[in-house]
């Protein structure tokens, strides 16, 4: 190890000169191809620099490969990739040094694009610069773009691309383009060893830097044998290692996946299955109280951002979610006033009435709305928890399990620790005999029912974080939460949580295994087959309640 | 009194739709698309007849109707394609030349003979409807969580009939087909054949409803809708006449599918979406459930009504019906032909309120 540090010393140190001539020829070229005296003269000054392959004018040229050169007040400079709001641009300048223009004050220089003169360089000039793209967009701004650069670089590269490879890295921020660029390296200077026990000091380089490509590199070096037999399999013994690694968490991922979908249909079913125990209303709306919620989170956004004026902000969701609750739950109340109070005990007329309003609702929210809207996600909720670099979990997932964890709480302290919970499952157990006791169970079934739908349309309000708001978006989940509510027993609060986190993880699993479409079916003959065993889903009441 | 206001109903409904109808086409007032239309809405009154005898007779709340209704318009459809296909001298029908799937699958070879596609448009639905009702019924799932589960069910079958892989043409179904046992279907003799063809079995499936809801064992589904615990002790296998009734309405649906399809010329796993098979379901529930009649009333209604208003204003039409199902369930329990007894119960028991105030 040391002496290949030392020749990299001796290596940079007889190199100096040779920058620093190629530094005043970069200084003509680039005069050159700015104000050329000849088209001609443009073109060569340009495969000139090409063939150079300076750091310093790399800016330039990649400036020049993008078609974001310009000239302002005859230096050249160029743009950031993204306008600001004003649709005003950062400037930078690009040769001899590339750094970020600033005005009088201090403040970076902002301008439109007119105030700046285009310099056109013809197409067959740029692509004298494709070969040297990789090279060049190593030092990109976007994090991105240096990855895809990174990745490009063949393990055959010469000795003046090792030397910009390293030259980037050093100056690498970004984790995944670091992650990628070292593996370009150490994969370079594998093909470049000649002693087995360097080769193999890479080879675990590359295995404990896993990049995506890890595996496939490895293996393929184990195949061209490049170095012995030896090195060859101790590089596909790596590559069948991480592969295992890969799929261990790859489980894992899968069995968070099947935590978060179990738990929005808990969130959902968690309404449903109160409503249906108590009044024995087959809710068919109780999507749309959900699409109720989504679309509250929408609009609060849009007031939010619109008429209050705070862009950028990530306050209005936490605004929205009691807001959804309480839009939701307020319709459902209405509704339970309208209509459902007519229905207690007719199940299946109940089923058509829901099915009805839910008919409205959509169609309600398709002429308010359109057809596809949707919400930002909140910048505190973007991006995941990286817990190791193939194994992320997205921190809105994250979220939504913390929620319906929270409201399964919430729900359980309610009903079991309040004179209202008493009173609601007394109800749930025999409505007649509640009312006879005194309970007034026409306004216990309208505080559940107003429970219940705002329960749906925080559920709603999760999920703008993890899709888009359509007007039929509660239709996908309801046969899903029925089945939760049918298979966990009616008006069961473990019930509801245990078969809701149980179908989650079954489709989640079986989406593995099979295609998403046929999960689905092997779930329902498996809950199909469960109900010939217990009937009355997984915790019916005991006693002589259950008969009726 | 009653029987006599029952066969003049049948009188006007069979001149109506037998003599005027087609007379209005062969004297040139009529096109002979309106014709078409309700040969269609025909379709959906036996497939309506079917969820009568389970739904208002029985009880029980099916809502895998749809499901069975595509059974036999795909089987038809298939029928129809591999001919046309043959008649144009190639191996496969064009959407599975675009699939690139090689050879015919075989459960798509039985379709080549017009019979046995017939034979198997029963039997299939039949059997599934056997095998579902066999399963649910044993383990005494009823009332809402029978609905639930064959709603799933048929949500699954739709996913599954959405699929490339299933051969049976995907999210655009089958379509395209030209001809059925050698006639021309874009000819109008043959649409006004298929209609009167699609009026006679209506008419057949409808006494054969009449016959079983009037027989022993109609008597003995009534009496497991109103107490089926109560027939059980009285030494009944509610679990048989339950399967009987639910194979039988499965058939009927099949029936429906089969007529249905030659007269649209088209087939999509649409047909038995979560939508439509709630919707078919409404059509007995507006018409008047446990009622023959209303059965029939209520899907040539709904989808006449449907097919007026989507064309006079289309963004009202899901309004429309959702009001419907929501007064129909609130006030009008009877549905459409019970309309008059339940304006004359209200109207009777005001008055009784009123005399006795005063």
């Amino acid at each position: 190890m040391n002496t290949s540090l030392l020749r990299m010393l001796m290596c940079c140190l007889l190199l100096l000169p040779l920058f620093s001539a190629g530094q005043d020829s970069a200084s003509i070229y680039t005069a050159q191809l700015l104000q050329p005296p000849a088209d001609s003269v443009r073109s060569q000054a340009i495969g000139r620099l090409a063939a150079l392959r300076i750091p310093a004018t790399f800016p330039l040229l990649m400036a020049i490969n993008d078609k974001k050169l310009y000239l302002l007040d005859q230096k050249a400079v160029t743009i950031d990739s993204h306008p600001s709001s004003e649709g005003t641009y950062r400037l930078y300048s690009l040769y001899p040094d590339n750094t970020l223009l600033t005005n009088s004050s201090g403040q970076p220089l902002l301008l439109q694009l007119s105030a700046l003169k285009t310099v056109d360089i013809p197409r067959a000039d740029r692509l004298q610069l494709a070969s040297i793209a990789p090279l060049f967009n190593l030092f990109s701004n976007d994090p991105q773009k240096r990855t895809l650069a990174y990745s490009q670089l063949k393990h055959t590269g010469d000795s003046a691309t090792l030397r910009t490879l390293k030259a980037a890295l050093a100056r690498e921020s970004n984790t995944d383009a670091l992650r990628t660029g070292k593996e370009a390296l150490y994969a370079m200077q594998l093909y470049n060893v000649s002693t087995t026990a360097i080769a193999k000091a890479y080879i675990d380089s590359i295995a404990d830097n896993w990049s995506d490509n890890a595996p496939v590199l490895l293996r393929d070096y184990a195949r061209s044998g490049f170095l012995n037999q030896e090195t060859a399999q101790y590089a596909a013994a790596k590559a069948v290692g991480l592969e295992k690694r890969y799929d261990n968490l790859q489980r894992v991922q899968h069995f968070f996946s099947g935590l978060s979908l179990g738990s929005i249909l808990v969130l959902i079913a968690l309404g449903l299955s109160i409503v249906y125990g108590l009044a024995g209303i087959i809710n068919m709306a109780h999507g749309e109280f959900m699409m109720i919620g989504a679309y509250t989170t929408y609009c609060t956004q849009v007031i939010f951002t619109k008429a209050l004026g705070i862009p950028q902000t990530d306050l209005f969701f936490f605004f929205a979610l009691p807001f959804s609750f309480l839009v939701a739950g307020s319709l459902g109340w209405v509704l339970e006033r309208l209509v459902i109070r007519h229905l207690y005990a007719k199940p299946l007329e109940s089923l058509l009435a829901t099915w009805g309003v839910s008919l409205i609702l959509i169609q309600t929210a398709r002429l308010l709305f359109g057809d596809l809207t949707a919400v930002k996600t909140p910048q505190l909720l973007a991006g995941g928890w990286q817990v190791s670099p193939h194994l992320t979990l997205p921190y809105n997932r994250l979220f939504i399990i913390a929620l319906s964890i929270l409201m399964v709480l919430f729900t359980y302290l309610m009903l079991y620790r309040t004179r209202l919970g008493l009173q609601i499952r007394s109800v749930t157990q025999n409505r007649q005999m509640s009312a006879c006791l005194g309970i007034e169970t026409r306004r216990v079934a309208s505080i559940t029912f107003f429970i219940g739908s705002g329960l749906a349309g925080l559920a709603g309000c999760a999920i703008t974080l993890i899709g888009n708001v359509v007007p039929d978006m509660g239709q996908t989940y309801i046969v899903d939460s029925f089945l939760v509510v049918v298979t966990g027993g009616v008006g069961k609060l473990a019930g509801t949580i245990l078969s809701g986190l149980g179908i989650g993880f079954f489709t989640k699993i079986s989406e593995s295994f099979f295609q998403a479409v046929y999960g689905k079916v092997f779930i329902l003959v498996f809950i199909m087959l469960f109900m010939q065993y217990k009937p009355k889903g997984l915790f019916p009441d005991k006693g002589r309640i259950a008969e009726d | 009194m009653k029987t006599k206001n029952n066969i003049l109903l049948y009188i006007l409904f069979i001149a109506f739709f037998a003599i005027l109808l087609p007379a209005g086409y062969l004297t040139g007032l009529l096109s002979v698309n309106t014709i078409s239309v309700w040969g269609r809405y025909f379709c959906f009154a036996i497939a309506a007849l079917g969820i009568d005898l389970i739904w208002g007779y029985t009880g029980i709340l099916s809502m895998c109707q749809a499901f069975f209704f595509c059974l036999g318009s795909y089987g038809i459809a298939m029928h129809l394609l591999l001919k046309k296909t043959v008649a144009a001298g190639a191996a496969l029908p064009d959407f599975m030349a675009w699939n690139k799937i090689e050879t015919l699958p075989f459960f798509w070879q039985p379709f080549h003979s017009f019979g046995w596609s017939v034979i198997l448009c029963l039997l299939i639905p039949a059997a599934f409807a056997f095998i579902i009702g066999l399963v649910l019924f044993r383990s005494r799932i009823k009332g809402v969580y029978m609905a639930i589960i064959t709603q799933a069910l048929t949500l699954a079958m739709w996913l599954i009939f959405l699929r490339n892989e299933t051969n049976l043409g995907g999210t655009n179904g089958l379509t395209d087909f030209n001809s059925i046992l050698g006639y021309s279907l874009s000819a109008s003799s043959v649409k006004l054949a298929l209609y009167l063809v699609s009026l006679a079995v209506l008419c057949t499936a409808y006494y054969c409803c009449y016959r079983i809801t009037h027989s022993k064992f109609g008597k003995v589904l009534q009496a497991i809708r109103d107490s089926e615990s109560r027939v059980s002790y009285t030494a009944y296998k509610v679990v048989d006449y339950k399967l009987a009734v639910f194979v039988v309405a499965a058939l009927l649906a099949a029936v429906g599918g089969m007529l249905y399809l030659p007269q649209t010329g088209i087939i999509t796993p649409g047909r038995m979406d979560v939508k439509a098979s709630v919707e078919m379901v409404m059509w007995v529930a507006l018409g008047g459930r446990g009622n023959l009649k209303g059965a029939v009333i209520g899907a040539l209604l709904v989808n006449f009504l449907y097919s007026i208003c989507t064309s006079l204003f289309p963004d009202s039409w899901l309004f429309i019906l959702g009001f419907l199902f929501v007064i129909t369930v609130l006030y009008f329990d009877k549905g459409f032909m019970g309309l008059g007894d339940t304006i004359r119960q209200k109207f009777s028991a005001t008055r009784l309120k009123t005399s006795q105030t005063h």
